[in-house]
């Protein structure tokens, strides 16, 4: 269907489909070109100006992830045009001269990581002055979940770009002008009392981590493990990677993040009960011990083997007493299909019962 | 699913953003299934067309080119009506019914009834939107059709759901890419729950309880003999425990004082169970009446699958342990087999259970916990052998079943419909921020910061009439029983309907709904009932939590 043709990239013929941009090109040959503003799920900006590239008959350099590919073009990235380093170690500095820096003076480690942090270190970068530019925050925005430090903000609009285009709320907006410009909501009121629905896909996107979850603002990437599983909410099915971190001493969910974009049937998007709804976890209202009601109506804690014995006893008395097809098994849309499939089995193969449902019904 | 072989999802996810055409009926995708419903946007912006059959103005309403606000449970009337139109207007693929189906000329003459002028008067849609929607799908060729509790949470729920197959079948939207009947499955195993055999009808992968081979497969392969009947409906069951022929039940994961419909009546009949077990995560209504409690764990502290809306087997892993002495469930129902006295195999993790299920169910033959670590998409079944890639849209050489049957449906009105004393019509729904029973959601400071309470949705004239303002208290009572809620005018409802979340177990919104079951499915009548509002004048606003408790006995 597609129609592919050739070009060149730092000498290297590549194939190219009809219609990819050059830096969709370069990604799939391996080849690094930076980019803050990139969202395989946005249209393309072209905003950043991280990912310019040398193309020949071009006067200025151009966008690669705005530029499309076509048969027969020479592409020169940083690997082999000094120009385009040049203007990488220029751009990443004047990005840095609006950055907090750490005691190394590269752009800070956050809890979202930094891509500006890796591009830096990539780089000749020059000293500049501070611009301490006058972008604000939205104080008194009480949204429970999602933090923004304007300090780390490097206006590239991936988040803005993503209630827009994305989840299609426009709760945040590029909003007044100049180096005032900042993240801001209808009247820069908190996220709450917008039309934010808190997917946090604003956090997911954002490359420099001006965008944080507050309920963990100090665990860094690498502190945590990843563990890729599925939501447990509705139906959809959501990949997500479950971060575990010690905290006091013990294995703890501390946050949750998506996979990344075009790997898995949510293409890296979550809702906001699948991304911060995960208190439930470790809360302290879980049972934690068997527990059996005794003679004073009230429930006593007691071993497994003593809880395992008086709940298998308790269906087979009934089964023999009033016969297999007054006990009823409830299973559970909540469990694993494992757990449901011994449900069935429990049911039928040892208490000689069809009666297993879940609410799958509904 | 009786008119095609599978009531599933037909077709997938990924394919919704390709789509031209999506009509989405009793479904509010975006709260109930948020990504499903970013997809949808997705497809929108692209300029695919959006229609939006439901008596609510739901957010993705506000989104769509037609929203078709019909009356609750007139679903039959609009549907066969624009199935008449395209019957009328020559757009049926003779081609796909003469082929792949059976039962059109009865279906063809049952139509003739389903006029345009009589289907504006009994669905309040204008007839030219349904002539205009009707036409739109036929014509398109991408076009797939999305529903989900709305449709099939009334007593007549498999009739909503047989005329949007005839529907289906009579255009030949069946069996290619990107069309459809889409059923969107509301729990994240809910899928899985009734595919791994945790239901009356079927053993695993839907094979019939009733057939004599599957029984005798099963008997072999569990040594053990096993019922020759198939059992009874959750709706069945529950009906047993207030009558009292249920005597012993065992739980797990669910809380049946909540979920299930008319809980005033069955409180009753648990509290009289010889025996209950109740295994959980959290204390919830039912462990009230427990008589044995074991400690499960979530889904982070254990290994398994989970099927999705589109048949998609994925893994769930083990993250981090669960507390204190709480285990997985899969150890815990094997430990009570074992001390009932049967052999259960001492499997080592949950991939041996998975392999007993794919030697045993043809259809997930191709899939282990081995390949699905292989395979972030997951496996969307039947994936009948390791080599086979599982199948992304279903019925593709024709219905499962051989030939699709279109089954004639006629108009039934809901069970119980608004009267003088009870004049407004309740339908119950789901909101973004919380998740059925809200054990999980309403642990969440955020998530209860966005919406903490239970409200009830009003229209603005009713509420003048009655007195009431937004945030005000009422009583919300039924023949039932009552409960309360904040009044919230969202200009979502019709007059004369009032809509409310599940979510708010103080406020155990199915202490109101009717226990009337579909006749098929079993599934309850939960989106329509009669209530009345009384206005609480004298009631502060309560903070949320202790002051919501249950109304009792509204009548008394």
């Amino acid at each position: 269907m597609s129609e592919t043709f050739t070009i060149k990239i730092d000498g290297r013929e590549c194939v190219a489909l009809q219609g990819e941009t050059v830096l969709q090109v370069a990604r799939r040959e391996g080849i690094q070109i930076p980019t803050l503003c990139d969202d395989k799920r946005l249209d393309p900006a072209g905003a950043c100006r991280a990912c310019l590239v040398e193309i020949d008959g071009q006067r200025r350099l151009q966008p690669s992830c705005a530029w499309k590919a076509a048969d027969g073009q020479n592409v020169k990235t940083h690997q082999s045009s000094p120009r385009v380093q040049r203007h990488q170690d220029v751009l990443v500095s004047l990005y840095m001269s609006d950055h907090k820096l750490d005691e190394q003076g590269l752009p800070v480690e956050t809890p979202n990581g930094n891509d500006l942090r890796a591009w830096a270190k990539d780089c000749s970068t020059l000293k500049l002055d501070p611009v301490n530019a006058p972008r604000v925050a939205r104080p008194g925005d009480k949204n429970p979940y999602i933090h923004f430090d304007p300090e780390l903000c490097v206006l590239c609009a991936r988040c803005t770009r993503y209630c827009d285009e994305v989840e299609a709320v426009n709760a945040i907006t590029l909003t007044n002008r100049g180096s005032e410009t900042t993240i801001g909501t209808a009247g820069m009121r908190g996220l709450l009392d917008t039309s934010c629905e808190l997917c946090g896909g604003c956090v997911d996107t954002c490359p420099t981590g001006a965008l944080i979850e507050k309920k963990s603002p100090k665990t860094l990437p690498e502190q945590v493990t990843k563990v890729r599983t599925t939501c447990n909410y509705c139906g959809v099915g959501c990949q997500m990677d479950l971060n575990v971190a010690k905290v006091d001493g013990q294995e703890r969910v501390v946050r949750v993040t998506s996979p990344e974009p075009g790997t898995t049937v949510n293409d890296g998007n979550l809702c906001v009960k699948g991304r911060f709804a995960y208190d439930f976890i470790h809360h302290k209202d879980r049972i934690t011990e068997p527990m059996i009601r005794k003679a004073d109506g009230k429930l006593h804690v007691v071993s497994w083997d003593e809880a395992i014995k008086f709940a298998a006893e308790g269906l087979k008395r009934a089964a023999q007493r009033h016969g297999p097809e007054s006990v009823g098994f409830i299973s559970s849309a909540r469990c694993t299909g494992e757990e449901n499939f011994l449900m069935g089995k429990l049911a039928r193969a040892v208490f000689k019962t069809g009666n297993v449902h879940s609410c799958a019904a509904t | 699913m009786k008119s095609f072989g599978a009531g599933v999802m037909s077709n997938s996810i990924p394919e919704i953003r390709e789509l031209d055409f999506m009509f989405i009926i009793g479904s509010n995708t975006t709260e109930a299934h948020p990504i499903i419903g970013m997809e949808m946007k997705i497809a929108r912006q692209r300029g695919a067309r959006l229609v939006v059959a439901d008596p609510r103005k739901i957010w993705l309403a506000e989104h769509a080119d037609v929203h078709m606000q019909l009356k609750p449970g007139s679903d039959v009337w609009l549907i066969n009506a624009m199935a008449k139109v395209i019957v009328d207007e020559g757009l049926v693929n003779q081609d796909f019914i003469d082929k792949h189906t059976e039962g059109w000329p009865a279906l063809k003459a049952n139509l003739e009834k389903f006029n345009l002028a009589e289907a504006e008067r009994m669905t309040g849609v204008p007839a030219a939107d349904i002539k205009a929607v009707a036409v739109e799908y036929a014509k398109t060729r991408k076009a797939a059709i999305y529903y989900t509790l709305g449709i099939t949470e009334h007593a007549h729920g498999t009739d909503n759901i047989f005329s949007l197959a005839n529907l289906v079948m009579m255009t030949g939207h069946l069996g290619v890419p990107f069309g459809g009947l889409n059923s969107l499955r509301g729990q994240n195993n809910v899928q899985g729950a009734t595919d791994a055999g945790a239901t009356p009808l079927y053993y695993v992968g839907f094979q019939p309880a009733q057939d004599p081979e599957v029984q005798k497969k099963f008997e072999q392969a569990w040594a053990t003999d096993l019922p020759a009947t198939i059992g009874k409906h959750l709706n069945t069951m529950m009906k047993g425990i207030e009558e009292g022929s249920m005597k012993a039940l065992y739980v797990m994961g669910e809380d049946i004082l909540i979920s299930e419909p008319n809980t005033n009546h069955l409180e009753h009949g648990v509290k009289e169970l010889e025996f209950l077990i109740h295994q959980d995560i959290f204390m919830n209504e039912t462990t009230k009446y427990a008589h044995v409690v074991l400690p499960g764990a979530n889904f982070a502290e254990k290994d398994g699958v989970f099927t999705n809306t589109d048949r998609r087997v994925q893994r769930v892993r083990k993250a981090v342990n669960p507390p204190g002495n709480a285990r997985p469930d899969w150890q815990i129902l094997c430990d009570v087999a074992r001390a009932a006295g049967y052999a259960m195999p001492h499997y080592k993790n949950a991939g041996e259970i998975y392999a007993e299920i794919a030697s045993l169910a043809p259809r997930y033959a191709g899939i282990s916990h081995e390949r699905l670590d292989r395979t972030p998409m997951g496996l969307q079944w039947p994936c009948t052998s390791p080599e086979h890639d599982g199948t992304v849209y279903m019925h593709k050489d024709g219905p499962v079943k051989g030939k699709g049957s279109f089954i004639v449906t006629n108009y039934r009105p809901p069970v119980e419909l608004p009267d003088e004393e009870y004049p407004f019509n309740l339908a119950t729904g789901r909101v973004l921020y919380h998740y059925n029973a809200g054990t999980q959601t309403r642990r969440d400071s955020g998530t209860m910061a966005k919406v903490g309470e239970c409200q009830i949705e009003v229209h603005a004239e009713d509420a003048a009439r009655l007195g009431v303002a937004e945030g005000d208290w009422v009583k919300v009572v039924s023949r039932r029983g009552g409960i309360k809620a904040r009044v919230w005018l969202s200009g979502r409802v019709q007059k004369g309907h009032v809509w409310m979340p599940l979510h708010f177990t103080d406020s155990a919104i199915n202490k109101l709904t009717v226990d009337v079951g579909d006749p098929l499915a079993g599934t309850a009548e939960y989106k329509v009932c009669a209530v009345n509002l009384l206005p609480l004048k004298d009631k502060k606003p309560a903070a949320a939590g202790a002051e919501l408790e249950a109304v009792r006995h509204p009548q008394a």
